[in-house]
């Protein structure tokens, strides 16, 4: 019995409402693409397509790094969680079409809709799972845990600008990711601002797509 | 009596097995939204009349015909009953979730039975690759039960409290109703479900009608709705 197939690498992005999922994505795929890597963006929203939308007008109309029909929205109802986990099943059937539309994509990422902090992708569905929590929650954030920041392969810091605005103490968030994490990764981000995204595509490079050199094309929009 | 099949029964019947019927709300959230429904009995009489007016006369005579195609491996009978249903769902996005969540269902039950079995799933499979076929949710739902042993009977039935309990849960999360009155209306659609099963008489596919025009407006609607919790 095949336990799991593997075929077009998968990134599943969760996190909580309003914590930068769909910002991080704009920023991280730019870089991606401009390395030579193809992308295809699945995004689960609770009751519209509205993140999808705006990857369209962002990533296609406006930046011209990707094909609109490569960023599908799915709406998910009242349960984000059972659609990337419980029962990915709408997700996976998504992908299926999209493997058999273009199986030379070097990956898909899914991001979920804005969830709580025991959030977890199924294997099925995602093959390395960025967690993205911001400052402005407090700096107890990490040390609370929870399944997310606990088990997720990079745990992403985002909004670091607003710490000072909002009283969190970055070198406590550091500390308690690091203890709580038992000393896997996480990154400081400013999604507004592009800080530390450079280290957000290294670490998916280096631990999702082991070093694979892109094929370059020219035209980044086919 | 042998009674082994009925463990597969409450597999396939439980929410909790993987066909994506968590998303959709068949019709109620577009419904609701337009006042057309209001509380419990409004529920309660949408899902008797989509039982009787759409998943008796069409989703269930798909559903037996699968079976039965399945058990004497009639690829041929299985892929008009597939293409047939397809045609009649006047909604993309209720055939788009169709024919997914079909899908997902064929994956999974060929993943969980034998390859003998497996070989005639496979073969749809194919059908679907190659155009033949779309492999729409009642027809791998009868595969499925095939393949697992269930009557036609308990078949039905469990297709038929399917939908309720999905509509009952959607009904839930929109707020119309609450989990105590949930089980009351699943509790009063029983008998008419069982009688329906019991009495079910596998019909040719040329008698195949469905008329639930209200509903399908009302899906219609939903599919341009910029906000919405379910996919139908």
């Amino acid at each position: 019995m095949v336990l799991k197939n593997k075929k077009i690498p998968k990134i599943g992005i969760g996190g909580p409402v309003g914590s930068g999922k769909t910002r991080l994505i704009e920023r991280v795929v730019p870089v991606l693409i401009e390395r030579g890597y193809r992308c295809c963006i699945i995004s689960n929203d609770v009751i519209s397509k509205e993140d999808a939308q705006r990857m369209q007008r962002i990533l296609s109309t406006e930046l011209k790094v990707m094909p609109e029909n490569m960023i599908i929205g799915i709406a998910t109802g009242g349960c984000p969680h059972t659609a990337i986990r419980e029962d990915p099943t709408i997700n996976l059937a998504v992908i299926d079409e999209i493997e058999k539309k273009d199986p030379s994509l070097d990956l898909i990422i899914i991001e979920s809709g804005g969830d709580n902090v025991m959030t977890t992708f199924s294997p099925a569905l995602a093959d390395y799972f960025i967690y993205i929590i911001d400052v402005s929650g407090g700096d107890k954030y990490p040390r609370k845990g929870g399944l997310g920041i606990e088990s997720c392969d990079l745990l992403v810091i985002n909004k670091i600008d607003l710490a000072p605005h909002v009283g969190a103490d970055l070198s406590i968030m550091k500390r308690d990711a690091e203890k709580i994490r038992s000393g896997r990764p996480y990154v400081f981000v400013n999604c507004q601002t592009g800080q530390g995204i450079e280290d957000v595509v290294e670490d998916i490079i280096r631990s999702i797509l082991f070093d694979k050199k892109p094929v370059v094309r020219k035209d980044r929009t086919k | 009596m042998n009674t082994d099949h009925e463990f597969f029964l409450m597999q396939l019947s439980d929410s909790f097995f993987p066909s994506g019927m968590f998303g959709l709300s068949n019709g109620l959230e577009s419904l609701a939204r337009h006042g057309m429904i209001k509380n419990e009995e409004d529920v309660l009489n949408f899902i008797s009349q989509q039982i009787e007016f759409q998943l008796v006369p069409c989703d269930c005579i798909i559903f037996l015909t699968a079976m039965n195609a399945a058990k004497n491996n009639n690829i041929k009978e299985l892929v008009e009953a597939d293409n047939l249903f397809y045609s009649m769902r006047l909604i993309k996005e209720v055939r788009n979730t169709s024919v997914r969540s079909g899908s997902q269902i064929l994956n999974c039950i060929t993943q969980i039975t034998s390859k003998q079995k497996n070989k005639f799933a496979k073969e749809f499979q194919t059908k679907i690759e190659t155009g033949q076929a779309v492999g729409t949710y009642p027809v791998c739902l009868g595969i499925a039960a095939e393949f697992l042993g269930i009557p036609e009977e308990s078949g039905m039935r469990m297709m038929l409290y399917s939908f309720s309990q999905n509509v009952v849960a959607a009904a839930i999360k929109l707020g119309i109703t609450e989990h105590i009155s949930g089980q009351k209306i699943l509790a009063l659609l029983s008998d008419k479900i069982n009688f329906i099963a019991k009495n079910n008489k596998r019909e040719s596919l040329n008698n195949i009608w469905q008329l639930t025009p209200m509903t399908d407006i009302f899906q219609m609607i939903h599919e341009h709705e910029s906000s919405k919790m379910f996919i139908t």
